[in-house]
């Protein structure tokens, strides 16, 4: 009755990427594809064993480099014995230029969707794996370690429009109400007119939706910095959103408004095989994603779908942890635009930017930094310059509750 | 006795009508989500997350967790006047215990995942969670009284077989098995010393620990977060289960015409110790409503002034104060204390505790820190699934007393022997054939 059959095409169709008769599942994708099966089967394989750390990953790339080269004419994987490895003192993986980046991508294409998932993901956490992967892979796009997606959100150039409320719920497939983008237009004491705040996950780096959860659904994805919610794992307590002082997460209580077959498995589960992404399932708890299975993928990594659809620019995703990255690099731009005459007055700051990150005295390290101004004790949330309702989307999410609570109309 | 069978029967027939409700709207729940609630998310949404699902389940804790104190504090301080009631505190600490169990259940999204999820990285949530530690005490709580209880109830149940139903003969084989009297005095420290752990654990780390810590760790709600929920619960947990106990003893008293076993002497004594907890609770109550009027920061004054202007805590406190006043009144004029008026207070009392508590959850997520959005404070009316669980627990309770009265003897026969021994001169029956017969109704 309260089972997952009422996702049933979700788990269906990937179940292929995960559970004990991944063999099976992949056996069927490799057949259909024009490629050796047995090769794929075998490597696969091979690479659980490489993630279990049974098997070194020079040996891995060794035992199937002449084989892969046969099959797909090409093997951009590094070829190292695990001696000279050792020897070197680092993971023989090589700095990619972007030459070598377009190779690869073309291998994972000819491999298919299934050995690309098994082989190459467990590829990326083999890397993980191991601290002492030199500071090139570091560096490279693929994997880096000390990775902590977050934004810079620059709300002098928010126009209020809700595009980013509205990209988002199409790409989550949220139900209504279930604003895991926000936007508040606001009226403050000392500022005039509208000021607004554009509201995500703030991605703490010391959670506390994650401390108090139960169950571990609530995680730290560790190779990136995102918080997200195992949808197989929670039980619905909600202490996550009671503990989170910023009000983004949103329960899934009732069906969702779609439902789970329309729903794409690539944008639900990430590359560990985990449910995290889309909108959850009933009696789960859902939250802005920061949209993992975009960073998964090469092609979309560094994009939400709110940044997307912000025709200001005023959204910058990327990693915080990198100064070149896209949040980075427009922080020290407008710093720069900004500056202050020192040369007269030496102890001023180098510039003239407010930036805040909300409500940082709660010690919740948030990694979304706001450019512009802070809302003050005294702000008031008003009617923006365009309201959801006029962009089809729902405010107040108990309005839509309500109408389903027992009898809940006898009392009001 | 018909007429006391007839009255079973009617009682019974009600209590099975309440619990069928219940698990009717249960299934309707399971069936559609929690969307049958009158709850929704605190912040854009404009609800609250928690509601009278957690405000029960704190309040059935507290009563299970006052009446395992009271039971051991008789034993351990020789109270010897409310030995009778001791085993009745005991067994209201399981059916509590077990409502509350039932309300975690009730109030999850995905009931189902409860043991693989909970357990499956129990090693992992252990270090983090309050609610994993609740979950952690309270089991050990349910353990360490059903412990307590069998360890007692084998030197009953050996002595009064005689007079104890057939039909339950393999259960009190296994209860009592491999008993020699030469256990007597090793069980009688035994217990003693549960007595003691439980005295020593229910403040530090139940009521007055990790039920409070629950909300009173969580900074960003600001009608939660302080020190001062521990003792505050604590003394929540006293009234309601005293409250209880008042209850119980008057209608075991009624039902069996135990006048002489549950003398008016326990009732006035319980009824004192009552109004002791109760002005307690209303001190704590008013330490925090100075605390946060005063010169509170701003989050702290919202959330009290709201608390003071709301008309639910208003009646809870001004029950509890009504309460108090004839309980005092009745210290001084003794001719105004009757064993109604007692149990009127009881019921008092406790239905302020359960409003108390549940407008504590509710408050709670109405004024957080981050009070920007427009709809907050959210909005909360139980839904009547909600309501109906309240009616449907106590109906179990009732079904568990009902049910433990005919199988155990509800008062221990120490307690028996202990009243026989002060009036050995008037009474002249066999101490246990007269125990059984008015332990065990039929
Ligand atoms: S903003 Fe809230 S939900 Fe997001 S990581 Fe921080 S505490 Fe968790
Ligand atoms: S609702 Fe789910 S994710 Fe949130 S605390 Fe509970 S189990 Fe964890
Ligand atoms: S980052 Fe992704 S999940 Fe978060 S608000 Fe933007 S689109 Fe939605």
């Amino acid at each position: 009755m309260i089972d997952d059959d009422n996702e049933p095409s979700i788990e269906e169709r990937v179940s292929a990427f995960r559970g004990d008769d991944w063999e099976d599942e992949m056996r069927a994708v490799l057949d259909e594809g024009e490629y050796d099966t047995e090769l794929g089967i075998q490597m696969a394989r091979d690479a659980r064993r490489l993630v279990a750390g049974e098997l070194e990953e020079a040996d891995f790339h060794e035992r199937y480099h002449d084989a892969v080269v046969e099959e797909f004419g090409v093997d951009d994987r590094p070829l190292e014995t695990s001696d000279e490895s050792a020897a070197s003192g680092h993971l023989p993986v090589a700095a990619e230029t972007d030459e070598e980046e377009l190779e690869r991508r073309e291998v994972l294409q000819k491999m298919g969707a299934a050995g690309a998932f098994v082989g190459l993901g467990a590829w990326a956490t083999a890397e993980n794996r191991d601290e002492s992967a030199s500071a090139e892979a570091a560096a490279s796009d693929e994997d880096d370690p000390n990775r902590q997606w977050g934004m810079v959100i620059d709300l002098d150039k928010c126009d209020g429009c809700l595009s980013c409320v509205i990209a988002c719920s199409q790409e989550n497939q949220t139900s209504a109400g279930s604003n895991w983008m926000y936007v508040f237009t606001y009226e403050d004491d000392d500022q005039d007119g509208e000021n607004f705040l554009v509201r995500t996950c703030q991605m703490c780096t010391n959670a506390p939706c994650e401390k108090v959860c139960p169950t571990t659904a609530r995680h730290t994805r560790t190779e990136d910095g995102l918080v997200l919610t195992d949808y197989d794992v929670c039980i619905g307590c909600r202490y996550c959103q009671v503990a989170c002082p910023y009000g983004v997460n949103y329960f899934q209580w009732g069906e969702p408004d779609v439902p789970g077959s329309e729903i794409d498995p690539h944008h639900a589960y990430d590359d560990r095989g985990r449910w995290v992404d889309s909108r959850p399932p009933k009696g789960v708890m859902g939250k802005c994603t920061m949209c993992p299975t975009r960073q998964d993928d090469p092609d979309r990594r560094g994009t939400t779908g709110c940044e997307d659809a912000c025709s200001m620019d005023a959204i910058y995703f990327g990693d915080m942890n990198d100064p070149e990255s896209d949040p980075n690099q427009y922080l020290e731009t407008v710093r720069e635009e900004n500056p202050t005459d020192r040369e007269t007055f030496a102890n001023r700051p180098s510039d003239r930017v407010s930036t805040f990150r909300l409500l940082e005295e709660l010690g919740t390290e948030p990694n979304v930094v706001f450019v512009g101004n802070e809302p003050g004790p005294n702000a008031k949330q008003v009617e923006g310059p365009v309201s959801y309702e006029e962009m089809g989307q729902v405010d107040r999410r108990k309005d839509v509750l309500d109408e389903e609570t027992f009898a809940g109309g006898v009392f009001s | 006795m018909r007429s006391t069978s007839r009255r079973y029967h009617l009682v019974l027939a009600c209590v099975l009508v309440a619990i069928g409700l219940f698990l009717a709207g249960w299934a309707y729940q399971l069936q559609h989500g929690l969307i049958v609630t009158g709850l929704a998310d605190w912040g854009s949404s404009g609800g609250v997350t928690w509601g009278l699902y957690i405000g029960a389940f704190i309040w059935w804790v507290g009563i299970a967790h006052g009446g395992i104190i009271l039971s051991a504090a008789v034993r351990l301080l020789g109270m010897d006047r409310y030995m009778p009631v001791a085993r009745l505190a005991e067994l209201l600490t399981l059916a509590g215990l077990s409502v509350a169990g039932l309300y975690i259940i009730i109030h999850m999204g995905r009931p189902d995942r409860m043991v693989t999820s909970i357990l499956g990285n129990y090693h992992v949530t252990v270090h983090n969670s309050p609610l994993v530690w609740d979950v952690t005490v309270i089991t050990l709580y349910f353990v360490m009284t059903a412990t307590y209880l069998a360890l007692t109830l084998r030197y009953d149940l050996v002595r009064l077989r005689d007079s104890l139903p057939d039909r339950f003969e393999p259960l009190y084989r296994l209860l009592t098995a491999g008993y020699t009297e030469r256990e007597d005095p090793v069980v009688e420290r035994m217990v003693w010393w549960l007595a003691l752990a439980i005295i020593i654990l229910a403040p530090l780390l139940l009521h007055g620990g990790v039920i409070p810590w629950l909300f009173a760790l969580i900074p960003t709600m600001p009608g939660w977060f302080g020190s001062i929920q521990g003792p505050q619960f604590l003394t929540i947990a006293l009234t309601s289960a005293i409250s209880g106990v008042i209850i119980l003893s008057f209608a075991f008293r009624a039902a069996y015409g135990w006048d002489h076993i549950i003398s008016d002497d326990v009732f006035r004594g319980l009824t004192l110790w009552l109004g002791f907890f109760a002005l307690l609770f209303l001190w704590l109550q008013l330490q925090q409503i100075v605390g946060g009027s005063f010169a509170a920061p701003l989050d702290q004054s919202a959330a009290t002034s709201a608390k003071l202007s709301h008309p639910v805590y208003l009646i809870a406190i001004g029950m509890v104060g009504v309460s108090l006043a004839y309980i005092f009144a009745q210290a001084i004029r003794p001719s105004l204390f009757s064993k109604p008026r007692a149990v009127l207070a009881s019921v008092t009392v406790l239905t302020a505790t359960l409003l108390e508590k549940v407008f504590f959850v509710v408050e709670g997520l109405m004024y957080p820190t981050f009070s920007l959005y427009e709809a907050t404070p959210g909005s909360y009316v139980p839904s009547l699934i909600e309501m109906g669980s309240v009616v449907g627990t106590v109906a179990i309770v009732v079904l568990f007393f009902m049910v433990v009265s005919k199988v155990i003897p509800v008062v221990e026969l120490h307690a028996i022997e202990h009243l026989q021994e002060r009036e050995t001169a008037e009474d002249e029956l066999e101490p246990p054939a007269d125990a059984a017969e008015m332990e065990v109704g039929t």
